[in-house]
């Protein structure tokens, strides 16, 4: 099984986690139009690349971002929401 | 022995043609140009060739066809889907199966089987029953039934699931089948190639020329080719094509794995199903046992294996058939699947003109080939859509009316 | 006669341990040790099995488990690798996949007509007519598949461990034992693995008549010994590699499953048959299970053989059939030069007559093809690839040793993501690029000359150190020198054919001809098409023969075909070591033991498993249920509501966090008060919902259904980091048991535990407090979801026990009874609740089930809310609506999801909840019926199982009259 880090409890297997999907942007809902809403609430961008994801460690109930390169199923880092320049 | 295998017999030398020509050198425009040589792509033109005379066809595959989904799905065919229009769409796939050896003149071992969806709780009862009614009110042979009709067609079934998760009931479907998926992709492929259209393996699409927000023409690694119709048809990969296009859509890419076991002789004669213990399960003509489960749980763009995926499995196979302990798993693959929020595809035109997508196929894609095919046909051939895919149409989630699918999430393959 | 030869130093058989047991009802007897193939063939026993397809005698090929023509069953097992599985006492085996025996097999006649079975016969035919397909299926079906199952064959539970090292080694040959030393020495933990019963490699049997290798290995192993922070473990395969070094350990007792923080793959390589016709009879081997069968299980593997090579290694094997007393006929050599050097030398030495230049064009058959009675011997041109049979010359002799050259068994390195590439001086594919911490050496890396193989060990560990952030010296390992160990086309065409390529699935040279002419010419549509590789050796001795006829086809190097993919598992693994021990956890509530006590039938909800309904003896579950109903409605009745989710949400900014998440309002809300708390999805679709009790200014205690409380806690965490709001959550799920005191007479009881004021006008519906109850001070909350009057008390879990079992004593003389979540559902029915999941599915938004009342619109904010506002735009297309069956309806009962038609007979909806109200004396439920429908008195109709149309009406709810007469939710 692979193995993640959570940035609090350290390396983990992946069993422990679950995926929360890409960060996005949410648009402001008092000025989108429907149509720019409804893209945000269906849309994804689903090309492989780089991405900074949501992921949850269930057993400490955490929640952090992991940059993956979602084709090679690599980490680069992974840190607290709003705590990326402290890495 | 018929009669066909006598020739074989009698002959020096091999008599059998090509099933395609080895195309080499795409010609500088084609009338329409489809991205996939998958069973979907295929499908695609052979019916635009059969069914509208359009033959002026290329077919781009970046590997070898038939290599993507078409080649690692377990190969259930069935329509017993929970909403009308999801079960009319593969009831027609299911009609065109049924004679798909005779029109393309192949035997694809399409063999129907009947097909149980095994029901653990009280909840999943009720969707079985949920699904039966909907079925049946549209004409198809679907319907509810007890253990004893389980056990009756497969009396090797642990009914206690040794157990763990004693079996209520099952949704019993007739016309469940499983075929010999390959297979399904040769036979398209050679009545596509018979019919006038080219055939082009190794060939990748690097680009989609789009002016004024119409098809020009596709960037190949064989050179550009001027066209005014491009159809995606690449699972696994649409959101690398629509990013090309910069079409939005709700698909990511999650791994569906599978496994298959050494040949025995055959005792499996249906195909079983338990959305509970994520298992499917049948017996091919080779004699192996083919087996797939859930998704895999996040995105990823590739094929790697993994442990907990053949593990998790086979302790579900074993509750449901403890003798199996000591017979051997061969292989194990996966496939990337392109997945929408509400278990549909995602077929027709798009806000790009002449751009066509089938796209979406999730888990379900192999039984949907032949009505795919002639579908995307008929849309690219007339510019519109049949009604029969108007609900699997992309501008559905905008307009927020996700087809019904969504409701039996706990149903499987 | 016996073909056990004398004692061979280095044996592996225990010759004071000997076993006996029948093979197809005759008497064999091996000793301990051996195979199950070793034995037969020292009982000389050549018939073995049969091939899959044409039924063709097979016997031993590799002795390096990929024999899957010897597949035997003991009755109990069944496709049992004869080359590899031990003998026992007492076993009573036949060969799978025959009929009638594995001698006089009836379904040999299919071997005749093999020119009626082209490749890809199968699509060619039977599918026309096509009523006749299921007849020729049937017989196709039957033809296929190996062994049959044993339906009592009992569930095995394996073992499956963990295992953490520095350093995994997969392969336990000289290169491999030579790395685990150096490894050991530098202070790594080092696991070293080798699927043979001992280890060793190639010293265990390649020996060239020589001691030499035996005392070489001993050396090794002596070594190996002194080393505690090695663990070898023989008798154990490498089943596969998965992502962060992970390697699952097949062993007889189950799997371990190793997690390495570097790899070495020192697999070697497998030897690979040169193709002529007749290369599969029984009595032609691969020299190096000719060799096996010498020196490990002391087994003659002919009298009188040739050895046809086109390597070395051909020399050797010849010298050790010499040692072991084999007369070797002659030495058939496909290369013009031949060998030249001391071994070469020393073969000539020895009387036996080498012919350059030349190949075995077909081996003779006994009758039957029962074994080998000669081989025609002829000129070969080795560039075209052509034999000249003017030149053919007849040698008689009774087997046959092929050395032809290897191919490396690289799967584990596939896996793990290596590139290869074909090497013009080995002619053989080897890694060009591994993935970081995976590293190859000896054979499968192209190293062949021992004293190189065990450089390359230590160079391997020394990157492997530098992997681990060590400091290694460097370490040079010579280029390869010399003659390349494989041929780069040993196939030999010939007009009859019967030149097998896939012994698993006998194909033939022309097989691969015609499926290129076809059009299959990509390896893996060759793959796909011919089967090649796909048996259950996995082509582990034939893809590499298929990618260089393929590459000879089409008229490019090898490199240009590449290899298809190779995929776990490396041997097949038995389901048993996989699935290992099985387990379905649940979870239990603190009042579990008492509610088993008191007969309770369980179910499962979410991860919990809580009471359904009390049994009763003599009592249908149907009856026990409108029992438990009716005792709420008439006195009391008390359920475990134990499995709600249940949240804490605690800070200066809880009510502004719940504004956001839920769609109420919850600023206004008073301490004491509790509100409804219905929670949507992004798009708008309901998920869950529950009560919010305001327990102080800054504290929430939120109820979430039973299913949801992980993913509704989950996502409120989510929520509240993206919102910064100054709250905390606590999840109090497991740490709080909840019970459900419920009916006219529930406040009566209550009071009798607690000196607080809990009557209606004191405490009233929808408010919560905080009182002791049995001396446990207890949240109690007024929620009506069953009833009009019921307390739902939260209690610490540690003392729920107690004071359920209070409450039920305090209510005996009330004929308080417990009830399950059976008579929960007909309750909360009754009082027109209806269910989040039940009653909706993954897609209802909340004006499709009537809560418009729950949404604050005008809110500057909640989950769900912009989407509503699109929803809202749209037509709504079904509603749920509260609706009876016609009094004294008797006809056939609807179940829950029959659908709603219409007159024209299109479907309007289903039917969600359902079932007999003793109470209200009538059929009830939910149903999504047309939005034109949906006023109080309206009609519709419900097509039962049957096809029976029911009418049914329209009602208001509560479907049970209430006492205060008001509406309620």
């Amino acid at each position: 099984m692979k193995l993640l880090k959570c940035p609090v409890n350290g390396e983990r297997p992946l069993s422990e986690f679950v995926f929360g999907g890409e960060v996005r942007e949410m648009p402001d809902p008092n000025t989108c139009s429907d149509q720019e809403w409804a893209a945000y609430v269906h849309y994804r961008n689903g090309a492989p690349g780089m991405k900074k994801e949501w992921w949850y460690h269930g057993p400490s109930g955490t929640w952090f971002i992991a940059e993956r390169d979602t084709m090679l199923d690599e980490v680069a880092r992974t840190y607290l929401y709003g705590q990326e320049e402290k890495q | 022995m018929p009669l066909r295998l006598l020739k074989y017999a009698l002959s020096r030398e091999h008599p059998a043609p090509r099933f395609f020509r080895a195309c080499e050198k795409p010609k500088d425009s084609y009338d329409v140009v489809i991205i996939g040589g998958g069973g979907h792509g295929l499908a695609a033109a052979y019916y635009l060739a059969k069914d509208h005379g359009i033959t002026n066809v290329a077919v781009l595959e970046r590997g070898y066809i038939g290599g993507g989904n078409t080649g690692r799905n377990t190969t259930i065919v069935r329509s017993n889907y929970l909403t009308p229009e999801g079960v009319n769409f593969y009831n027609a796939s299911v009609k065109l199966f049924e004679d798909l050896s005779q029109d393309l003149n192949l035997n694809l071992f399409y063999s129907t089987r009947g097909h149980f969806t095994l029901a653990h709780t009280e909840s999943a009862m009720r969707t079985m029953r949920w699904r039966a009614e909907v079925n049946k009110h549209v004409g198809v042979e679907s319907y509810v039934v007890g253990p004893d009709e389980i056990s009756k067609a497969c009396p090797q079934l642990d009914i206690s699931c040794s157990g763990q998760a004693p079996i209520l009931g099952a949704l019993y479907h007739a016309p469940g089948s499983v075929a010999r998926h390959d297979a399904v992709a040769w036979g398209y492929a050679r009545g596509a190639d018979q019919r006038g259209v080219e055939i082009y393996q190794n060939t990748e699409v690097t680009g989609i020329d789009v002016q004024g927000g119409k098809v020009r023409g596709v960037h190949t690694s064989r050179g550009y080719i001027a066209t005014n119709k491009v159809l995606s048809a690449v699972a696994g990969f649409t959101p690398r094509v629509c990013k090309m296009v910069d079409v939005q859509t709700p698909i990511v890419i999650q791994p569906l794995q599978a496994c298959v076991s050494e040949p025995m002789k055959p005792w499996l004669d249906t195909i079983l199903v338990s959305g509970s213990l994520h298992v499917y399960v049948s017996q091919s003509s080779r004699g192996e046992l083919v087996m797939g489960s859930s998704l895999d749980p996040y995105e990823v763009h590739s094929t790697r294996s993994s442990l907990d995926f053949v593990e998790g499995l086979t302790s579900h196979i074993l509750d449901m058939f403890p003798f199996l302990s000591n017979v051997k798993i061969v292989r194990q693959w996966a496939g990337m699947a392109d997945i929408t929020p509400d278990f549909a595809p995602i077929m027709g035109k798009t806000p790009v003109d002449g751009f066509y997508l089938d796209a979406g196929w999730g888990t379900w894609g192999f039984k949907a080939t032949p009505i795919s095919g002639k579908s995307m046909a008929e849309t690219i051939a007339k510019d519109k859509a049949p009604e029969l895919i108007h609900s699997f149409r992309l501008s559905r989630f905008e307009e927020y009316e996700l087809t019904g699918e969504k409701g039996a999430a706990s149903v499987g393959h | 006669m016996s073909m056990r030869l004398p004692k061979q130093n280095g044996e592996w058989i225990n010759r004071s341990k000997p076993v006996k047991f029948t093979f197809e009802g005759a008497n064999f007897e091996g000793y301990e040790g051996d195979t199950i193939s070793s034995a037969l063939w020292a009982g000389n026993e050549r018939i073995l099995g049969r091939s899959f397809k044409y039924h063709r005698p097979r016997g031993v090929l590799s002795l390096a488990n990929h024999d899957v023509n010897v597949m035997v069953t003991d009755t109990v097992d069944t496709n049992m690798r004869g080359d590899v599985v031990a003998v026992k006492a007492g076993m009573k085996l036949t060969a799978v996949n025959t009929e009638g025996g594995v001698r006089n097999d009836r379904s040999r006649y299919i071997d005749k007509m093999a020119k009626l079975l082209p490749v890809g016969f199968y699509y060619k035919a039977f599918h026309t007519p096509k009523s006749m397909f299921p007849f020729w299926e049937n017989i196709i079906r039957k033809a296929a598949g190996l062994g049959v199952v044993n339906f009592e064959y009992p569930r095995i539970l394996k073992r499956k461990t963990h295992r953490h090292c520095d350093l995994l080694i997969v392969g336990a040959g000289p290169t491999g034992l030579t790395a685990a030393i150096v490894a050991a020495k530098n202070g790594l933990e080092v696991v070293i693995v080798d699927e043979n019963a001992q280890a060793g490699g190639s010293l265990t049997y390649d020996r060239a008549g020589s001691p030499e290798p035996l005392s070489q290995l001993q050396e090794l192993m002596a070594e190996v010994a002194r080393h505690s922070n090695i663990t070898l473990m023989t008798g154990s395969y490498a089943a596969g590699y998965y992502t962060d070094h992970l390697v699952p350990i097949v062993r007889p007792d189950g799997i371990v499953k190793v997690r390495a923080r570097a790899v070495i793959v020192a697999s070697g390589v497998f030897e690979q048959p040169p193709v002529f016709r007749n290369n599969d009879l029984p009595g032609v081997m691969l020299g190096s299970a000719a060799q096996r069968l010498i020196y490990r299980y002391a087994v003659k593997p002919f009298n009188n053989g040739v050895v046809v090579t086109a390597n070395a290694h051909g020399y050797r094997v010849a010298l050790d059939l010499l040692q072991a007393g084999c007369k070797v006929s002659a030495v058939i050599d496909l290369r013009a030069n031949g060998e030249s050097g001391p071994l070469a030398a020393e073969v000539a030495r020895k009387g036996v007559a080498v012919r350059k230049g030349s190949c075995i064009y077909e081996v003779l058959p006994q009758a039957g093809n029962m074994g080998v009675r000669g081989v025609q011997v002829c000129n070969y041109d080795e560039e075209r690839a052509e034999a000249d049979a003017s030149s053919i010359e007849t040698i008689e002799c009774d087997g046959v040793a092929m050395c032809a050259g290897w191919a490396p068994a690289a799967a584990l390195l596939y896996q793990a993501g290596t590139a290869m590439r074909y090497d013009n001086e080995v002619h053989q594919f080897v890694p060009n690029r591994l993935p970081e911490g995976v590293f190859a050496a000896g054979k499968v890396n192209g190293v062949y000359k021992l004293e190189d193989r065990m450089h390359d060990g230590a160079r391997a560990v020394a990157e492997a150190m530098r992997h681990l952030g060590m400091d290694a010296p460097a370490v040079t390992v010579a280029a390869h020198a010399g003659a390349a160990p494989s041929h780069p086309y040993p196939v030999v065409p010939h007009p009859n054919a019967k030149n097998f390529v896939d012994f698993d699935e006998d194909l033939q040279v022309k097989d691969f001809i015609n499926a290129a002419k076809e059009g299959f010419d990509n390896i893996e549509l060759m793959k796909r098409f011919t089967t090649v590789g796909m048996g259950p050796s996995q082509g582990k001795h034939s893809n590499m023969n298929a990618i260089r006829i393929l590459a000879r086809i089409r008229g490019v190097a090898p490199e240009k075909i590449g290899t298809t993919t190779a995929r776990p598992f490396f041997h097949p693994t038995p389901i048993g070591h996989l699935g290992g021990r099985s387990f379905h956890p649940h979870r239990v509530t603190a009042m579990h033991s008492w509610h088993k006590a008191a007969g309770a039938v369980l179910s499962e909800g979410g991860v919990w498993v809580r009471p359904a309904y009390y049994a009763k003896p003599g009592m249908s579950a149907q009856d026990i249920v409108q029992d438990e109903a009716m005792s709420v409605r008439t006195s009391a009745g008390m359920i475990d509501a134990s499995t709600l989710g249940k949240i804490e949400i605690c800070g200066p900014d809880a009510s502004h966090f719940l504004e956001r998440f839920y769609t109420g309002s919850y600023g206004s809300q008073k301490v004491g008060e509790i509100r409804f708390a219905l929670l949507l999805d992004e798009a708008g679709v309901v998920v869950d919902d529950g009560v919010a009790a305001r327990i102080a200014d800054d504290k929430f205690y939120v109820s979430t259904n039973t299913a949801n409380a992980a993913p509704v806690y989950r996502e409120m965490q989510r929520w509240l980091q993206k919102w910064k709001l100054n709250v905390w959550l606590i999840n109090v799920t497991g740490a709080y048991a909840a019970m459900n005191l419920a009916g006219p007479n529930a406040c009566k009881i209550l009071s009798k535990l607690t000196s607080d004021d809990i009557s209606e006008k004191a405490f009233p519906a929808s408010h919560f407090m905080e009182a002791k109850v049995a001396g446990v001070t207890a949240r109690i909350l007024r929620v009506n979801f069953v009833a009009e009057q019921a307390y739902e008390i939260h209690v610490p879990a540690p003392q729920a026990r107690a004071v359920w079992e209070a409450i039920m004593e305090a209510g005996a003389q009330e004929g308080l009874r417990p009830f399950g979540t059976d008579a929960q559902r007909l309750l909360r029915l009754e009082m027109g609740n209806h269910l989040v999941s039940h009653d909706t599915d993954g897609l209802t938004n909340p004006f499709e089930i009537g809560a418009e009342w729950a949404l604050r619109m005008g809110k500057p904010f909640f989950v769900g809310q912009r989407s509503l506002k699109i929803i809202a735009k749209r037509s709504v297309t079904k509603r749920l609506v509260p609706y009876m069956l016609d009094e004294g309806y008797s006809g056939e009962m609807p179940q829950e999801c029959n659908l709603v038609i219409n007159a024209s007979g299109e479907i309007k909806g289903r039917v969600t909840s359902i079932a007999f109200s003793r109470s209200v004396g009538r059929v009830i439920g939910f149903a999504y019926v047309d939005p034109a429908d949906v006023a109080p008195g309206s009609r519709f109709q419900i097509r039962a199982d049957s096809g029976a149309m029911v009418n049914a009406t329209v009602v208001k709810t509560p479907f049970i009259k209430s006492s205060n007469e008001g509406d309620q939710a």
